[in-house]
């Protein structure tokens, strides 16, 4: 579904800030060259440019990498951008910034009456990149392929955990089939890339397979020129939505880290990227008139999570009174240089502005800073001040804890060093340690930890959000391994509700089901909401228009290393100056 | 003859605990690289996929005894298996595309620095107290006990970006094919400048000290001054007689160095995005990709041994004492 752009996974050489362990983003030509050589490649048709020339390829930092392999196998982990939602397409986009559905390979969709059918129609005049004719059959194949192969990742690959069949009764239509019900799988689906049967079929192990040619449907499909430090994707000559896309073709140098990447940014290199920039307006915005960016709040919430199976957390007056200590306007300011805002009780970014409800926000009160009411929560739960003014349990055992977080992620470890301050000011003795990735990762998952920062699931409804803070089916004992609800936090009712939601496909339905998880969330405070990540994006007009930004948001911009399907909105509107 | 065996001997021996100790130690990081990689989909992946994942990397659960008799067989086979964190692609080829730009950045930095130190080192040594002597020593030592990538980001900072000498990145030009033209290697001498004269500025001083105080010693020594008094030209003392058995030492350590090119320059390739195995390595070791890490290791390990079993059978060539035992 979605995620948030930001970086990790990252060497600790490499400074890089932010919040995904996503394998992430890249790219610059080189415009201090002092070899003007036009690109003498037979490949290559139009000239390749660089921070001069005609400029007819759109420069792009979107992965981060020292050099690139090939692979444009979209079911695999790694693989070369745009790959997903660039080379291939789903049959839908769910536009973040507008939360809603765009049509894309298909036209519609439509629940049966009790909810176990969807039938999706797809366009008759869409052609895959080598002519032949795209049909719902290969939308049939996609998904059976997945079936058969457990190795291929993507949406798809989720929705066999409930979809019984999928099969295309005619050339435009579709039909995926539910072992129960489960309307929410609708996203999962239509999020899926879909791949050519006629390609495919022919594939002995789809999973290993590097499919360094591609044929798709979508906007960009001729690789050209692959080199370890650099490739290009021309346009697909074939493309369904005519006089689409108005450029040539993308292409992408590549840099092992965020500095690099940045710099060529700065350098005024780079045409489209997705990094984070400290100070972007003093940094790049002040540079020039034609550099800008767009960071919408839309990134899944970065949460502050306690660990609940460990007293007092297991207390929600302690969870709420921690909350209430924290200075979310200094966290939002200083740590990450005003990007985003302040989370409210409900937790959910702002992609959701269909299902949050005004009221539940209005209410509640535990996200606002009140270091008054704090203290008296945290008297009243019997953690009585010592005389240096620090906390113990009733046992006499003082509140000393370490705040957990990924060494390298430099604005997460400065959130996490405000609220270790905070903490202190209301007795509550809490220091940053910061880890490697891995270990940060193998820790949260088991539950061994006692606070941690951490991001929180995505998705197009808030549903994903709140399975992993307060369903019990994603509750592990401590210990075991679990990507989510690290907090190990789960209410019966909230799986009642979940049930509810995914149950029904009418809309107001949803949001009324929505407003009571929001609720629930917002009474027992499973875990703490820090602030809504940002979706990383700086665009530069110089050579190319047409971009999302602050005054046009059309879709968030972020070309993100694994691709968001709102890239294609943006690749599909961007055009030379 | 039986000198060399017994050096042939421990070398096996040294190669394969390399091996043993190669394989663990990856795997006693906390984390599985699954879980990495799940954590790069946030959201998008059911913890389900985990074991499909797994399934796909051929990731096994199988007893770590019986995964070291497999990788101990493929090892032999020369399969180096799958890069995770570059799936599908093989450890092979993600360590081909790389080594070759790393053995040309290392390798020529390499030469460089300890020519020129050596150099250096014989001249300051002979004219001991001279201008040289007093103001070269001091200053390396000052420049070299900077923070590497501090100097490296400083000179790409100035050198590059605010003044354009240099290019800021990359092997060569973006805009140009690989090939042997002379645009093509002027491009390559152009982009190795900067990253080869950040390695030289810093190792330089570790040669140049080295060199003169073994030259130093040597001058005090009893066939110096023979020599001198046989009335030998001053420059055949210099070389032939001093500095011939002063550079031993260097030697020595030359090859350690040579094995370690191998390694890749780690944090000069990732501020200048040079396509070298260093930075490789870090993203093996931060995704927890085993088969690369090993991959990696593995190659540095040979590299080391195999620089040094060299530098051994050059040894008997050029120090008779060896000979002699």
């Amino acid at each position: 579904m979605m995620t948030v752009a930001a970086c990790g996974g990252t060497p600790p050489a490499a400074q890089q800030p932010t919040a995904a362990p996503a394998a992430q983003p890249t790219a610059a030509p080189a415009a201090a060259e002092a070899t003007a050589a036009p690109a003498a490649a037979e490949a290559t048709t139009a000239p390749a440019t660089g921070g001069s020339g005609s400029a007819t390829l759109l420069t792009v930092s979107a992965q981060q990498q020292a050099t690139w392999t090939r692979n444009f196998n979209p079911f695999a982990t790694d693989n070369r951008f745009p790959t997903i939602n660039g080379i291939y397409e789903p049959s839908m986009v769910y536009n973040t910034v507008k939360g809603e559905l765009t049509p894309w390979l298909a036209t519609k969709y439509e629940w049966s009456s009790d909810n176990k059918k969807l039938t999706v129609t797809y366009r008759d005049n869409v052609k895959w990149s080598d002519g032949q004719a795209f049909t719902a059959k290969d939308v049939a194949f996609t998904f059976n392929l997945q079936k058969a192969n457990k190795g291929l990742t993507g949406s798809g690959q989720n929705a066999w955990v409930y979809l019984d069949t999928v099969t295309a009764p005619s050339d435009t239509t579709a039909e995926f089939s539910f072992k129960e019900v489960y309307t929410v799988g609708l996203y999962d689906i239509v999020g899926q890339n879909i791949v050519a049967e006629h390609v495919w079929k022919d594939v002995k192990d789809p999973v290993t397979f590097t499919n360094e040619t591609p044929v798709g449907t979508g906007p960009f499909t001729e690789v050209q020129n692959f080199q370890n430090q650099i490739y290009e994707v021309h346009k697909n000559p074939n493309y369904w939505q005519s006089g689409k896309p108005m450029i040539d073709g993308m292409r992408f140098p590549a840099y092992p880290g965020n500095d690099q990447a940045n710099l060529a940014t700065i350098n005024g290199e780079n045409d489209w990227a997705g990094n984070f920039l400290p100070d972007i307006e003093k940094t790049y915005v002040a540079k020039s008139p034609d550099n800008g960016y767009y960071f919408p709040p839309v990134g899944a919430t970065v949460m502050l999570y306690l660990n609940t199976t460990k007293k007092p957390f297991d207390d929600v007056n302690v969870r709420k009174a921690i909350s209430m200590a924290i200075n979310r306007d200094q966290v939002v300011k200083v740590a990450m240089y005003g990007y985003t805002k302040p989370a409210d009780v409900t937790g959910l970014s702002d992609a959701y502005p269909k299902y949050k409800s005004q009221a539940v926000v209005d209410a509640g009160t535990w996200t606002k800073l009140d270091i008054a009411k704090a203290n008296e929560l945290l008297d009243a739960a019997g953690l009585a001040k010592g005389g240096d003014g620090m906390r113990t349990l009733s046992d006499g055992t003082p509140l000393v804890y370490d705040i957990n977080v990924v060494s390298g992620w430099s604005d997460w470890v400065s959130a996490c060093n405000i609220i270790a301050q905070n903490l202190k000011a209301v007795g509550i003795n809490a220091s940053v340690k910061s880890y490697d990735y891995s270990a940060w990762y193998d820790r949260v998952q088991k539950g061994e930890f006692d606070i941690s920062i951490g991001w929180s699931n995505g998705g197009a409804t808030p549903l994903n959000y709140y399975r992993g803070q307060m369903s019990k089916t994603t509750v592990k004992a401590v210990g075991e391994s679990s990507d989510q609800n690290w907090h190990r936090f789960g209410l019966d009712e909230a799986d009642k509700l979940l049930g509810d939601f995914a149950a029904t496909s009418d809309e107001a339905e949803q949001v009324k089901i929505a407003e009571q998880l929001e609720q629930l969330f917002s009474d027992n405070a499973p875990a703490i909401p820090l602030f809504p990540g940002p979706a990383w994006y700086e665009f530069n007009t110089s050579r190319f228009t047409g971009w999302p930004s602050k005054d046009n948001p059309f879709a968030q911009g972020s070309p993100f290393g694994s691709g968001t399907p709102e890239q294609l909105l943006v690749m599909t509107s961007v055009q030379p100056k | 003859m039986q000198y060399i065996l017994r050096r042939l001997g421990f070398y096996a021996l040294a190669a394969w605990l390399s091996i043993t100790i190669n394989f663990f130690l990856p795997r006693l990081m906390p984390g599985d690289p699954a879980s990495v990689i799940f954590a790069r989909f946030r959201g998008q992946l059911q913890p389900e996929q985990i074991q499909a994942m797994k399934e796909a990397y051929g990731l096994s659960d199988a007893p770590l005894h019986i995964q070291y008799i497999q990788y101990l067989s493929s090892v032999l086979h020369g399969n180096l298996g799958t890069s995770i964190s570059a799936f599908p692609a093989p450890v092979t080829s993600v360590i081909a595309t790389s080594v070759m730009w790393t053995l040309l950045l290392g390798g020529s930095a390499l030469l460089i620095s300890f020519t020129l130190g050596n150099v250096l080192g014989i001249f300051s040594a002979w004219k001991r107290g001279g201008l040289l002597d007093n103001v070269l020593p001091p200053l390396l030592i000052f420049v070299g006990s900077f923070p590497f990538f501090w100097l490296a980001l400083v000179a790409l900072y100035f050198l590059g970006f605010k003044f354009g000498w240099f290019p800021l990145r990359h092997a060569y030009s973006d805009k140009l094919q690989m090939g042997w033209t002379w645009e093509f290697v002027g491009s390559v001498f152009q982009h190795l400048i900067l990253p080869a004269g950040a390695i030289i500025v810093v190792s330089i001083g570790g040669w140049v000290l080295g060199m003169r105080n073994t030259m130093i010693n040597m001058l005090g020594e009893d066939f110096i001054t023979m020599a001198e008094a046989k009335g030998l030209s001053q420059n055949r003392i210099m070389f032939n007689y001093a500095a011939r058995n002063a550079l031993l030492p260097n030697i020595t350590a030359f090859g350690m160095a040579l094995g370690f090119v191998l390694g890749g320059q780690l944090i000069v390739e990732t501020v200048f995005s040079y396509p070298g195995l260093g930075y490789q390595l870090t993203k093996a070791v931060s995704s927890l990709d085993y088969p690369l890490m090993q991959g990696l290791f593995l190659m540095i390990t040979f590299a080391v041994l195999g620089a040094n079993l060299i530098i051994d059978m050059l040894y008997v060539r050029l120090d008779p004492r060896v000979r002699a035992s």
